[in-house]
């Protein structure tokens, strides 16, 4: 999966160079797609909402939107390996105006469930049949 | 009479990677119990379409070109994504509601809600400066 961080990275950028790094976005984009490496994708409203605290006590807006680390969108790519995603990412042709995206591997399983293999088991027979960890996303 | 629900698709992001730590055995029991049992219901439910664990090593990705390539996001961050999970479902207040049955959160997960954009806010900004140069595109 690539999450793309720093949604602002247009801040500066005057009408003729933003279209042609759009421009370039969307080739890179409809390129991988037509390869048939984008299981899923879409870009993420700025506005959302930050739960935390017992039973969710705690509601308040975020991300900050200015902020370089605050998600603006993510691809969940098919891709052979490690590498052929990490190329991918490098290929992606707003980088140089800021952007950072983060190359992380999908799992079937949740690593912090993997720290306890016997707490799962025993969860999986008192919830009864987990289905496939957790099912592919709509495309 | 039947009613139409138009449903709208948020993300869930789970961040915080090392909740865990600390928990005593029955407490783990409880939470990945609770964890998998919140999913599996969500799903039958048709609340949620999937949902994925990420692996806990990535690598981030900047620079121009790309050139940039750092281990990341940090082994123990509470600021990490762990997984996430796609909704599909009433409205904001529906997902809010969903967030916050999270199980991980009185141990210090945090669930960021974000809507589903259906166009890119830097796109949507470019149209601003050129009505008209990016329609069509698949983005």
């Amino acid at each position: 999966m690539l999450l793309f961080r720093g949604p602002h990275w247009d801040r500066g950028l005057g009408g003729e160079e933003l279209q042609e790094v759009m421009n370039n976005v969307m080739a890179w984009f409809d390129g991988l797609n037509q390869r048939g490496k984008i299981k899923a994708g879409q870009p993420l409203a700025p506005q959302g909402r930050i739960i935390s605290g017992t039973n969710g006590a705690f509601v308040v807006d975020g991300p900050f939107a200015e902020s370089k680390e605050a998600v603006g969108g993510y691809l969940l790519l098919e891709a052979d390996d490690f590498s052929e995603a990490r190329d991918i990412a490098r290929s992606m042709p707003a980088l140089r105006y800021g952007v950072s995206v983060e190359v992380r591997p999908v799992l079937g399983e949740c690593p912090i469930f993997a720290r306890h293999p016997d707490i799962v088991r025993r969860a999986q027979e008192r919830v009864g049949r987990v289905t496939q960890p957790l099912a592919e996303v709509a495309a | 009479m039947s009613t139409t629900t138009i449903k709208s698709d948020y993300l869930l992001l789970f961040r915080g990677n090392v909740w865990d730590r600390g928990l005593s055995p029955a407490q783990l029991q409880k939470v990945v119990s609770d964890w998998m049992a919140w999913f599996e219901r969500l799903k039958a439910e048709g609340k949620c379409s999937g949902g994925h664990p990420l692996e806990e090593q990535g690598k981030v990705v900047s620079g121009r070109n790309g050139h940039i390539v750092a281990d990341g996001p940090f082994a123990e961050s509470k600021e990490a994504v762990g997984g996430y999970f796609y909704l599909q479902v009433a409205g904001e207040n529906e997902a809010i509601e969903i967030a916050r049955q999270c199980p991980g959160l009185e141990y210090g997960a945090v669930v960021e809600v974000r809507p589903i954009a259906d166009i890119c806010s830097v796109k949507q900004r470019a149209e601003e400066y050129s009505p008209g140069q990016f329609a069509g595109a698949t983005t």
